[in-house]
């Protein structure tokens, strides 16, 4: 008898609704335990296969009450009761078991132990009998009255059914008798014939009774045995066809049940054998973290990976993972108190022995939220991780400039060395990029502008190089131009410098012809001075010419005056002599009618006529008088008219003179105050004339500095040319030869020179040096 | 003096006149008066050589522009300009009527011997109002025929006229 100890008091209780399922061969040892039955155990499943079943057993079990099962399951009878079981820790839990033996072609197989959650009251009974067990007081088996009952119950039916009919008879057939005896033939005829038919009956029905349990018990074992498809009598309609269909209902359901539970077991095969066949490395682990699956690539990983893992784990032994719990990688991001708490996803890379892996891990958990495991896929990244690094340092070479290096790709495959390769080449590039701008900037440094970049590049790197080479050439060309320029600078300094030069003579030339204007101005503000003078004198003449005239024209006044007087006078005389003339002229008529009236008269007018006549010669000789006196008056006053505008225009003349000479006196004042202004303006010429000679002398002197800037320019461009033949260029642009330098005039004299016409007495000697290069002045 | 037509050795007295530079005369007895120049009453729709009609102490007289009359150069009227009235017979009637012209000039007496006759011209032109030509001093005047120069039909026949 096997005691397990030690024991505590603590209870594990059973969750709801929840089966312990195990098998155990004919002898007791364990040959499958399920999830819950390994779970609430806290034995390993390893632990529990193979093991006697008694590994769970508690102290507090009477051994009666297995001897009672063995007993039992020896009869092939099912064996129930409430067990107390004690799990690995010594704790202890109460199950409700049935235990059964499960036939297979007709003989026991293996027994069948299944474990529901017992009600308490159920264990309490237990509990007790268990502790009368225990103590002798009771026993499994039923003895005494007990007994006898149970021996009556177990006798056959047929058997029940003969004591019945023999009780019922009995008394019939002590009627019958007394009946007969009695000679009432009637009545024991009736009598025997209802005995007869009731036994016949109720031999009929034990018969059905006993035919139909027959029939149903073989069904049965055969359902047992999972075969379906039996023959089942429907067609009855009393109780018994109720039971029938009852029972086929049943079978129907549970060949239902089966397929549909082996429709799940293939699709669960089928799964595994899916996981089996891909390329990640898979494994299952159940609720107690123990190994229940692996893949065939996770299988051929840790296969390779053995040797590795030894070194930190030396107990690693890929072929016996199944079964072990994960704690046989000793990872402390694998561990069961962080994993238990774990309900998602959980990535982890690890390294073991010198291997990194790569660790997904996630929970599996059922449709009520219960977790069954976890799923677990490996990789092995320690290629990858190897890559990396090589990678990482390369990378890191390249950014310090270091070029040489190269990723060793020859332990790689597939990607990886492809990626090595690859950025091995991209290398390659990048050196030979570099290595020839590298050539072609050295060169530049060295002023060689020759040198370009030939290879052949794509993308930004021929950009790169087209830029470069277009940088060299443009270069080249503007060194070229640079040099050109440098040179016409140099040449254009040499004339400016003899330019200025002659700009310096030409400014004391200019000075001194000033200074003779200077001398002419003089001249001119004297006679200026006099013109004033005189035009001061020619004033005053022209205003006593002006009283004068002013004078005369008053006199013309007053002779125009008294002509107007004698005018008029004669006028007056004219009108007198036209009366006079009136006179004659009207005698005349008298007269000459007097001689018409004489002649009228005859003889006795002719004295009057003669009168008459008379009187007519005389006023013919008044008249003729009047007409000459009339005519003289005429002449006169045609004279005095003619006196008068003499006179008249004599005062206009007068006036017109007295006007000339308001305006002569005006043009003398003009002139006077012109001459002053002249003379005020010549003062300021003169001033300017002053002025310019200080601007001259000084446009000498800066003509000289000019010169010896020039000098200068020309020798800073002499060196900027020397400086630009450090560099190298295409021949194409070949340098223009120099003909400034062939004509360079000597520089001491150029610069000796000028710096001596600063003063003015010697200027005469350097411009006569220079006198040939007036010709070339027109020219600059 | 009607009926008593001078001899030829008669000495008649006439009265010279100046018209356009040139002289004419008229016999003195024909002369009523000697005026000088009026302004006259024009006489509407009559020729224009009549000047009008003057009042002469109640007797109204026409006026005749003799330049005008003759055809000559007009000139303006001043105060030499003068009046003959003359007193003409036509048809043993006599009228007064007076003639303007430029200025008197004398009274001549005048030979009937001395009176030259009028030329001929030929029908067209009448000469009838001329009586005579007289030289004296060298100049040749005109003496004109009063009675037919100023014959009423004469006056009003311009037709007749040259």
């Amino acid at each position: 008898m096997k005691i397990n100890m030690p024991v505590t008091d603590k209870e594990v209780l059973m969750k709801k609704g929840s089966l312990l399922v195990s098998r155990t061969d004919l002898k007791g040892h364990i040959t499958y335990a399920n999830d819950a039955f390994v779970e609430i155990s806290g034995f390993s499943r390893d632990e529990l296969i193979g093991a006697s079943h008694n590994i769970v057993r508690h102290p507090d079990m009477p051994p009666a009450a297995f001897e009672d099962l063995w007993a039992t399951l020896k009869e092939l009878r099912p064996w129930t009761a409430a067990i107390k079981n004690r799990t690995k820790s010594g704790d202890y839990y109460w199950v409700d078991v049935n235990v059964m033996p499960v036939f297979k072609n007709g003989k026991v197989h293996e027994y069948l132990s299944v474990r529901g959650v017992p009600k308490r009251e159920q264990i309490e009974k237990a509990e007790a009998l268990y502790k009368k067990l225990n103590a002798n007081k009771a026993k499994m088996k039923p003895a005494g009255l007990a007994a006898v009952i149970k021996s009556i119950r177990g006798i056959a039916l047929w058997k029940k059914q003969a004591l019945a009919l023999t009780a019922f008879l009995a008394p019939i057939f002590f009627l019958m008798y007394l009946l007969f005896q009695a000679q009432e033939y009637m009545a024991l005829t009736v009598v025997a014939l209802s005995a007869i038919a009731a036994s016949a009956i109720s031999i009929s029905l034990t018969r059905i009774l006993n035919h139909t349990l027959d029939n149903t018990i073989g069904i049965f074992y055969r359902l047992a045995e999972k075969k379906f498809g039996n023959s089942i009598d429907l067609s009855r309609n009393d109780l018994v066809g109720d039971f029938y269909r009852g029972l086929y209902s049943m079978e129907v359901n549970l060949s239902l049940d089966l397929a549909e539970s082996r429709q799940v077991a293939s699709q669960a095969l089928r799964i595994n054998q899916a996981l089996d066949n891909v390329q990640s490395s898979v494994f299952v682990l159940n609720s107690g973290f123990e190994i229940i699956y692996m893949n065939r690539s996770i299988q051929q990983m840790f296969k390779n990976v053995e040797n590795n893992f030894r070194k930190q784990l030396p107990d690693f032994n890929a072929d016996k993972l199944i079964g072990a719990t994960i704690d046989v990688f000793q990872q402390p991001e694998l561990q069961r108190g962080r994993l238990e708490k774990l309900n998602s996803l959980l990535h982890t890379d690890q390294l073991i022995g010198n291997r990194h892996m790569s660790i997904d891990l996630n929970p599996v958990i059922d449709n009520s939220g219960e977790r069954l495991g976890f799923v677990a896929e490996w990789r092995d990244r320690t290629e990858e991780v190897q890559i990396e690094q090589e990678i990482e340092a390369l990378v890191a070479r390249i950014k310090g400039g270091e070029l040489g290096k190269r990723i060793n790709t020859s332990a790689q495959q597939g990607f990886l060395k492809a990626l090595g390769m690859g950025i091995n080449e991209l290398t390659d590039v990048i050196e030979r990029v570099f290595n020839d701008i590298n050539r072609v900037m050295e060169a530049m440094a060295g002023g060689d502008l020759t040198s370009a970049i030939n290879n052949e590049y794509e993308g930004v790197y021929a950009q790169c190089k087209h830029n470069i080479n277009d940088t060299m050439a443009k270069f080249s060309e503007f060194i070229t131009q640079i040099r050109d320029a440098a040179n016409f600078i140099d040449e254009s300094s040499q004339e400016i410098a003899s330019g200025n030069n002659n700009l310096s003579h030409r400014a004391e030339q200019q000075a001194s012809n000033l200074e003779e204007t200077a001398a002419s101005m003089e001249e001119l503000t004297s006679i200026v001075k006099n013109n004033a003078d005189n035009a001061h004198q020619a004033n005053e003449v022209a205003n006593s010419a002006k009283l004068k005239a002013e004078k005369g024209g008053d006199v013309v006044n007053s002779a125009t005056a008294a002509m107007q007087e004698i005018n008029d006078s004669s006028n007056k005389i004219a009108e007198i002599i036209s009366v006079i003339d009136e006179i004659a002229f009207q005698t005349n008529l008298l007269a000459l009618n007097a001689s018409v009236e004489a002649a009228r008269a005859g003889e006795q007018g002719r004295g009057f006529s003669v009168v008459a006549t008379e009187v007519r010669n005389l006023a013919q000789r008044s008249a003729n008088a009047a007409k000459q006196s009339s005519e003289l008056i005429q002449n006169s006053v045609q004279k005095v008219r003619a006196g008068t505008e003499f006179v008249n225009e004599t005062g206009a003349a007068l006036n017109d003179i007295v006007g000339s000479v308001i305006k002569v006196s005006e043009f003398v004042a003009q002139i006077a105050a012109a001459s002053a202004e002249q003379s005020a303006g010549i003062e300021q010429v003169n001033q300017a004339v002053a002025q310019l000679d200080d601007i001259t002398q000084q446009n000498a002197a800066l003509a000289e500095q000019a010169a010896a800037g020039s000098i200068s320019m020309s020798e800073q461009s002499t060196n900027m040319a020397n400086l630009l033949n450090f560099f190298k260029v295409n021949a194409k642009v070949s340098p223009r030869p120099n003909p400034a330098k062939a004509q360079k005039p000597e520089p001491n004299k150029l610069q000796n020179a000028p710096l001596k016409t600063v003063k003015r007495p010697e200027t005469r000697a350097f411009t006569q040096d220079l006198a040939s290069a007036d010709n070339e002045w027109e020219e600059f | 003096m009607t009926g008593n037509k001078p001899g030829k050795n008669q000495i008649e007295q006439f009265l010279t006149f100046q018209l356009a530079g040139e002289a004419y005369g008229v016999e003195i007895l024909k002369v009523q008066e000697i005026r000088g120049w009026e302004a006259a009453r024009v006489i509407p729709g009559a020729p224009d050589f009549i000047k009008g009609i003057l009042n002469l102490r109640g007797a109204v007289v026409p006026i005749v522009d003799l330049r005008e009359r003759f055809s000559l150069a007009h000139s303006e009227y001043s105060a030499k300009t003068v009046v003959i009235v003359l007193c003409v017979e036509h048809d043993s009637s006599s009228f007064v009527m007076g003639i303007v012209a430029d200025a008197v000039s004398d009274v001549l007496d005048i030979n009937g011997e001395d009176i030259k006759k009028t030329p001929h011209f030929g029908a067209k032109i009448n000469t009838d109002y001329i009586r005579g030509l007289h030289v004296y001093k060298g100049k040749m005047i005109m003496l004109l025929d009063v009675d037919k120069l100023l014959n009423p039909d004469e006056v009003g026949n311009i037709d007749n006229l040259g």
